[in-house]
């Protein structure tokens, strides 16, 4: 059978191919993943490794003192042992700060992770040796002077007060292994300093260690040392474990990289809907080849080919599709790792990447196994189809169509059960999130609801999707001939059309929702962000306030602010004053608030949230609703105001979400009687502005102005850039889906046109022009891919608007978002994706020529 | 019935002479490869075919029969001569001005049927109309119906249909735009005697009663004898023609070419 299969293959490899490719990009990306897990690992270990420099042996206990140190150092066999501090400090030098690690110097050469690029290592109190990196960004070299400061805390740990001292840098160091990669190494401190800055950081306890580690003399054996010091240990550190350098690392690093495994299970997630859909292109593929085979495999029966022999054939063949792609997609992962590994080396020298991927058994068996299985499992239905075909067929006329069998009762039950139990999972998710603390709960539950409704959708996709096909069809059907053969041609295998939509429905639906949650959280989270910092930047001059000195300078001068306005990104300025009020309502006193004057105008400029000012008028003050609530002021009170030594002013409350004091216009702090110039500055940035661009404009503008500078503007973008960069890396990786997806539209309307050419022949007798056909074919590719992407974009909407509440319900109100932008660009490639799929085909079946019509098999 | 072992085709109408022929070739000759592998599939042919007649096309295999219909309707270009559809020269024309033609001037009815399945028998019927974009002509259409015996079948689709019902349909299909001159390959080929006979009757209808012209390939004597007028092909040639055809009279003037062929090759 080996022999038949390969005989098929050979003839039908051009209608393989795109098959191939389909399950060759999802192997790929199994095979790039899995590297870059190991990538990931390998880092982290040879930077656990590092950190532990030359040591021979590593003694881990709850505490390890000063004493239990020197009980190691008088070991036999032991040459050097240091304990290893858990010390941070902040240092600064001239206007710069910065937070990096400590530690002491090593007792021995070998046990020292960093390597000295100039001077010396610290020797005395007063010395540090500095990282290079660090050096650089505090702008010092050897010799120059660094402020160490240190926070020190009272007995209840309610103040602190800073504690500095100056001390001189003697030597820069490298950190070539990326020991102390998280703060780009660590600042080398002499014993006695880190040891009492150990002591100001924990109310003045002696050092003591969680880890400590030995170098052993020439010739001295591990193991017996070991046992030595386990030994010498157990008195009074009873719970010290010995471990090798290697044991040690090795735990260590399956700690650290615990997290980069759960990163490389989500992203093979990603592979594995990529492979889903892969499959679903293969399973066509074979579907139809099988299809095509009907009159030979029946003549194969004739002559006395069993039905086992028949599936054996088919499932060779799938085999070694899937060998040969699952190879190619190894090879192609592996280049792809290799690739990203040498342009990563190249843009970051400073972190310690392997030069070579690390090619494991797992790497390599892996992608295959995965890769020829799922081949293969698609390829079972379409195998038991073969062994269908009657020996009689081989007698019936050449165009007898093949009956097809009508989607079953089974598949539609199972379908609505999942559908209907994934709804009621999410729903449930919802609700359960919505209570105390329930994300954690309701998170799971709304998982498992949308796979397993999502699985239903397209466990049933064989019995709607035709349905959307052919009304959609019906519209497309009014715009002229081509499309009414498209849309009738559409739905006469409603099997393949719904597998090939389907296909593309999981990578649109998954890209639709990732698209409408991440915009949902943004707009969410920015809602938040905007109550809580009303204003993109503040500008406050504190100095000015009605009991501020008499001769204060006002600095936020109109010429200011109008510089303000004039950098690129600030979309608005306004001036505010700000002072303390006293309020009062008919029940009597509520006592201090600040109070800000600003116009109505300039609110719904310069707010975020410019309801925040809802109400503002010369008759009226708004409250912010945490005072109100608190006083129990509600809308339409009528306060008094009064700012020391001012009048008394009536206004009418008008509470809203502006998070703290009271508003009212300038005119009514005319008539408090307050003339003060202007003490803050509000600016709204603009919305396509860079925000950290900006600040910093802001930030030089005003260095030599004595204000501060405040606001949500970095927070913002911080944050928007964290949700986009998230949003992007996870479309990139369903885009592999997408690709093999539109692979598949191509791959079945070109096989749609090998089995109709008889039929193309015969349009083209009774007067189809080549134009028409072609024309015909663009419309059944857009139609299918089409149909596809609109459906996946309401699935995904929906599942994006259901996961975004299941997360966020617990922030508050979550604005239901749709991302415009991204789910136009899915249409819109979806659709042009299916007509660039039907070109080739198009091409081949334009070039049927009419006379093919007339010919008898 | 008459039988004229080589035909005189009539000189080119001038402007006074008798009504211009529905189809007519000159000089029609098919040449596959070249070199010493060339192959003439069709030699010189000169023929006529008047508006408003039957006419069969008979040959054994391989003679050129189905090459000389493939010619005179557009399918496939000649390597020499002159086809003409009405008064259109089509052997000069490109595939577009093929397609247009034979989109509103020829109809076409295949061994196969050759049915789009997707499509009722009413849509398939109408094709030709809605490719072209053109109105549909009720009156037309119900008399085609009517007289094809499809009323009760409209709504059916191909794979609901029986042969004869499906080559019926095909029949409709290729008269619904008033053609010229409709091409039937082998109608009866895929069909049971009895259904055979109903479809080479309602061909033989659409000429008499619907004033069509029709020219048919068979290779099947009785098929022929329904036809006004049958053509005699062999080798590439034309060896002869039978006006008012009978099954006997056609064999006998198969045999003859037999007898003639030997002949010629003693």
């Amino acid at each position: 059978m080996i022999r038949l299969a390969l005989a098929q293959m050979r003839r039908s490899l051009p209608r393989l191919v795109s098959a191939g490719i389909a399950i060759l990009i999802g192997t790929a990306f199994v095979a790039a993943t899995l590297v870059a897990g190991n990538v990931i690992t390998r880092t982290s270990y040879d930077a656990i490794a590092a950190s532990l420099a030359d040591a021979d042996l590593v003694v881990l206990a709850q505490q390890i003192t000063a004493d239990d140190v020197d009980t190691l150092r008088a070991a036999d066999g032991v040459a050097a042992a240091d304990g290893q501090l858990e010390l941070w400090t902040e240092v600064r030098a001239g206007g710069e700060r910065a937070y990096p690690r400590a530690t002491v110097r090593a007792s021995d050469p070998r046990l020292e992770a960093q390597e000295l690029t100039a001077g010396a290592f610290p020797a005395a109190s007063g010395e540090v040796a500095l990282p290079e990196p660090l050096a650089d960004r505090l702008e010092v070299g050897v010799g120059d002077t660094i402020t160490v400061v240190r926070e020190l805390w009272d007995e209840g740990g309610e103040t602190s007060t800073d504690a500095s001292e100056v001390v001189t840098v003697v030597g820069l160091t490298d950190d070539p292994s990326g020991a102390f990669a998280q703060s780009e190494g660590a600042v080398i401190a002499d014993a006695e300093d880190a040891t009492r800055w150990y002591a100001q950081d924990y109310g003045g306890a002696a050092p003591s260690y969680e880890t400590a580690v030995v170098a052993l003399s020439e010739g001295a054996d591990v193991e017996t040392v070991r046992a030595e010091l386990a030994q010498a240990l157990a008195p009074t550190v009873p719970d010290a474990r010995v471990q090798t350098k290697q044991e040690r690392a090795e735990d260590l690093t399956a700690q650290v990289t615990g997290d980069s495994d759960a990163l490389t299970g989500i992203v093979l997630g990603f592979a594995a809907v990529a492979l889903l859909v892969a499959a679903l292109v293969v399973a066509n593929t074979f579907q139809v080849l099988v299809a095509q085979r009907t009159r030979m495999l029946a003549l194969l029966r004739c002559v006395g080919a069993e039905k086992g022999q028949i599936r054996r054939s088919v499932l060779v063949e799938a085999t070694l599709l899937g060998l040969v792609s699952s190879a190619g997609g190894l090879a192609a992962g592996l280049l792809l790792a290799q690739g990203t590994l040498v342009v990563l080396g190249n843009a970051n020298p400073d972190v310690p990447l392997p030069a070579a991927v690390p090619v494991t058994p797992a790497v390599v068996l892996v992608p295959l196994v995965v890769g020829t299985l799922v081949t293969l499992v698609a390829a079972l239905a379409p195998a038991r189809a073969a062994t269908r075909v009657a020996p009689l067929e081989a007698l019936r006329p050449a165009d007898q169509p093949v009956g097809l069998r009508r989607a079953g009762r089974t598949r539609a039950v199972l379908s609505s059960l999942l559908v209907l139990g994934g709804v009621g999972l999410l729903a449930l998710g919802v609700v359960v999130s919505g209570t105390e603390g329930g994300v954690m709960v309701g998170l799971p539950i709304g998982i498992l609801g949308g796979t397993l409704s999502f699985i239903g959708v397209v466990v049933g996709a064989v019995l709607w999707i035709p349905r959307v096909v052919s009304l959609a069809g019906g519209l497309l059907a009014s715009t002229g001939p081509s499309a009414r053969l498209a849309a009738a041609n559409t739905l006469r295998n409603p099997r393949r059309t719904s597998a090939t939509s389907a296909a593309l429905l999981i990578g649109v639906t998954l890209v639709a929702m990732m698209s409408t949650g991440a915009a949902s959280a943004r707009a969410t989270l920015g809602n938040e962000l905007a109550s809580q910092f009303p204003v993109d930047v503040l500008v406050a001059d504190p100095d000015i306030s009605p009991d501020g000195p008499d001769d204060a300078e006002a600095d936020l001068t109109p010429a200011l602010l109008e510089r303000l306005a004039g950098i690129d990104g600030v979309a608005a300025t306004g001036a505010t004053v700000t002072v303390t009020t006293a309020w009062a309502d008919d029940a009597g006193d509520l006592g201090w608030l600040e109070l800000r004057a600003l116009a109505p105008d300039d609110a719904t400029t310069l707010l975020r949230a410019p309801d925040h000012a809802a109400g503002l008028a010369d008759d009226t003050v708004v409250v912010a609703r945490d005072d109100a609530e608190r006083s129990g002021v509600v809308d339409g009170d009528t306060l008094t105001l009064t700012v020391d030594g001012g009048e008394p002013v009536q206004r009418t409350a008008h509470v809203t979400d502006f998070p703290t004091g009271l508003v009212v216009t300038p005119a009514t702090l005319a008539a408090m009687g307050v003339d003060l110039p202007a003490n803050e500055a509000w600016l709204r940035l603009a919305d396509d502005a860079d925000a950290v661009v900006a600040m910093d404009d802001i930030q030089e503008l005003l260095s030599e102005v004595p204000v501060q500078v405040m606001g949500a503007a970095l927070e913002r973008v911080a944050f928007e850039g964290i949700v986009d960069t998230l949003l992007a890396v996870v479309l990139g990786l369903l885009a592999a889906a997408v690709v093999i997806a539109l692979i598949g539209v191509a791959n079945t309307l070109s096989l749609s046109v090998i089995e109709r050419r008889r039929e193309s022949a015969t349009l083209r007798a009774i007067g189809l022009t080549r134009g028409q056909l072609r024309a015909s074919l663009a419309f059944e590719g857009s139609l299918i891919a089409g149909v596809g992407a609109v459906l996946g974009i309401v699935l995904g909407l929906a599942y994006g608007w259901t996961g975004a509440m299941t997360v966020m319900r617990a922030l508050g109100a979550v604005s239901l978002e749709v991302p415009w932008r991204e789910l136009v660009i899915a249409l819109v490639v979806a659709v042009v994706a299916g007509l660039l799929a039907s070109v080739l085909p198009a091409r081949s079946a334009a070039r049927t020529s009419p006379v093919e019509a007339l010919a008898v098999e | 019935m008459t039988f004229t072992a080589s035909p005189t085709p009539s000189p080119l109408p001038g402007p006074t002479g008798a009504p211009r022929p529905a189809v007519h070739a000159r000089g029609l000759t098919k040449v596959y490869g070249s070199g010493a592998s060339a192959v003439e599939a069709l030699v010189d042919a000169d023929i006529d075919f008047a508006a408003g007649e039957f006419t069969a096309i008979m040959g054994p295999s391989g003679s050129g029969k189905s090459t000389l219909m493939h010619l005179l309707a557009g399918l496939d270009s000649a390597t020499r001569g002159r086809a003409l559809i009405g008064d259109v020269d089509i052997t000069g024309l490109d595939d577009r001005s093929l397609t247009r033609l034979r989109r509103d001037r020829v109809g076409f009815v295949f061994q196969s049927f050759n049915l789009l399945p997707m499509f009722t028998a009413e849509q398939n019927i109408v094709l030709p109309l809605d490719l072209a974009g053109r109105e549909l002509d009720r009156d037309w259409f119900d008399t085609l119906v009517s007289t094809l015996a499809l009323t009760d079948r409209l709504d059916h689709r191909p794979s609901e249909l029986s042969g004869g019902q499906q080559q019926r349909v095909a029949i409709a299909r290729a008269l619904i735009a008033k053609p010229d001159v409709v091409f039937a390959d082998e109608p009866t080929g895929n069909l049971d005697s009895r259904s055979g006979a109903q479809v080479l009757s309602f061909l033989r209808r659409s000429v008499r009663e619907l004033g069509r012209t029709v020219i048919m390939v068979t290779h099947d004597p009785s098929a022929a004898a329904y036809a006004d007028r049958v053509v005699l092909i062999a080798d590439g040639r034309i060896a002869g023609e039978i006006t008012d055809p009978t099954p006997e009279a056609v064999l006998a003037g198969l045999d003859a070419l037999r007898s003639f062929d030997e002949v010629a090759v003693r």
